[in-house]
């Protein structure tokens, strides 16, 4: 038997190495190439390398996409839901020709365009009128009042007139416009009446992501721990154990205790509890 | 963490069938019972933003928007779902294509091949230019990077997704033996990139 193997020898076992590091070769084959391994440094070498390299690749962490990405999914959802509602609710057109000529069809084209054209022109001028009057009286819009009109298009009659859809764009907007370097928006207020009390599980997840963009406020932490005693909605309730965590929020353990015992919530809510409770004690 | 829930759509409270599978999901998706999309985006984003991040060499915001584009296509196209089809496998197909359409107008954004070659120049010399371990992850996502786009796809999905033979071969449209090859490949090709003197 000659000292070094010759590279034929190589080639017979280079298909089998990728299965040798992982210890997936049955008995008879992993012999025949450990006895090759045991003459042949430049395989050895190989092997230690592939199981390194699978080692990296496995012990790669799963990252955690942006709360946003949620949020507008939901509203995306919302938005289709609203519209399917529509269609539902549409009774079925059919087609009746008003005016059989075609040349009347024309005409009141060109009628109709001029119409449009002229009412333009005419809200225009108004509206420059009304601008100007108005920004000679009207006192300047400060947070207090954007909250007020928020917390009145997201609260009570507001939020029946105004869609889920329209209330979850509602709400991201108002969470970008918040100035997080002023302390106590008024505007975080209204966004933690939201998660707390819109009827709408997907509104108060918008909410919840909302307001995880402006977690640098107190309130946020605060808001998410109390919060999470009150939701029954098994999204919503797994959508603020994630936030609390990332936020390191350890104000949140004794909820977190009672929901992972709470024998009326759903195995998969007491279990992300229970992930909770471990990564925050 | 992937979430296994169903949520009654009229109510949002837990009905008794907790765990339905992926495809009964899909298909009261089909039957426009939007709200259970909610609940497949819920266990499939996570798994599905990471494929897209490995893919586009650690790319957030673009693995997000492309996240995004998925679910979008998902529910617009929700009709062509194949009942016979994994689910699985037919969202992943949604994710590489729209990482292929991605990569396309990437493609057509680059001015000439020289600026590539430039790139991947400096991504092989960084890579290799210090074997300090904290450095290590870095020189393995660069070392990705510089595989074909097909060895990058089945590593990702067999070595950090954790996809089976079969199951890759189910979503590449190949026997499990013909993905364990190519796998197998793959993964020669990064060790030989990544120890490269």
């Amino acid at each position: 038997m000659p000292d070094r193997p010759s590279p034929y020898d190589c080639f017979t076992v280079a298909d089998l190495l990728v299965d040798y590091a992982d210890q997936l070769l049955p008995p008879q084959q992993t012999e025949r190439v450990a006895a090759h391994l045991a003459q042949c440094p430049a395989c050895r070498e190989e092997v230690v390398q592939l199981r390194a390299v699978a080692q990296r690749l496995e012990a790669v962490e799963p990252a955690a996409p942006a709360p946003e990405l949620r949020t507008h999914f939901l509203q995306l959802l919302e938005q289709e839901k609203a519209a399917l509602a529509a269609t539902a609710a549409a009774p079925e057109a059919r087609v009746r020709p008003m005016w059989p000529q075609a040349a009347t069809r024309w005409a009141l084209r060109i009628a109709a365009g001029v119409a449009l054209l002229l009412t333009g022109i005419g809200l225009g001028q108004w509206n420059r009128s009304a601008d100007s009057s108005a920004a000679a009286t009207a006192p300047a819009a400060g947070p207090t009042r954007h909250a007020l009109q928020l917390a009145s298009s997201l609260s009570g009659e507001g939020a029946q007139r105004l869609s889920a859809s329209d209330r979850i764009q509602l709400v991201s907007s108002a969470a970008a416009a918040v100035d997080t370097t002023k302390a106590a928006d008024p505007v975080v207020q209204v966004l933690i009446n939201t998660l707390n009390f819109d009827p709408n599980a997907n509104v108060r997840l918008a909410a919840a992501g909302a307001l995880y963009r402006l977690r640098a406020d107190p309130r946020v932490g605060e808001a998410f721990t109390q919060s999470l005693s009150i939701q029954t909605d098994p999204n919503v309730q797994i959508l603020l154990i994630e936030l609390l965590v990332n936020m390191r929020e350890r104000r949140a353990t004794t909820q977190l205790e009672q929901l992972a015992r709470k024998p009326d919530a759903l195995p998969i809510v007491r279990q992300q509890a229970e992930y909770g409770l471990g990564t925050l004690l | 963490m992937p979430v296994l829930l169903s949520t009654n759509p009229q109510t949002s409270f837990p009905v008794a069938d907790h765990y339905p599978s992926d495809d009964v999901l899909m298909a009261r998706v089909q039957a426009n019972d939007l709200d259970q999309l909610a609940v497949l985006f819920d266990r499939y984003h996570r798994p599905i933003f990471n494929y897209l991040l490995r893919r586009t060499n650690n790319d957030r915001e673009t693995a997000e928007d492309l996240t995004q584009t998925v679910f979008e296509r998902l529910l617009k196209y929700r009709t062509s779902y194949q009942p016979s089809q994994q689910f699985r496998a037919w969202i992943y197909q949604l994710a590489r294509n729209a990482h292929a359409d991605h990569w396309q107008r990437q493609q057509q954004l680059r001015t000439t091949d020289v600026l590539d070659s430039e790139q991947r120049g400096q991504l092989g010399a960084s890579a290799f230019a210090a074997q300090d371990a904290a450095e290590h992850s870095q020189h393995l996502y660069e070392a990705l990077a510089l595989l074909p786009d097909a060895q990058r796809d089945i590593l990702v999905l067999n070595r950090i997704q954790g996809f089976s033979y079969e199951e890759i071969g189910e979503q590449l449209a190949c026997s499990a033996g013909a993905a364990r090859v190519k796998a197998h490949r793959a993964l020669q090709a990064l060790r030989a990139i990544f120890f490269a003197s």
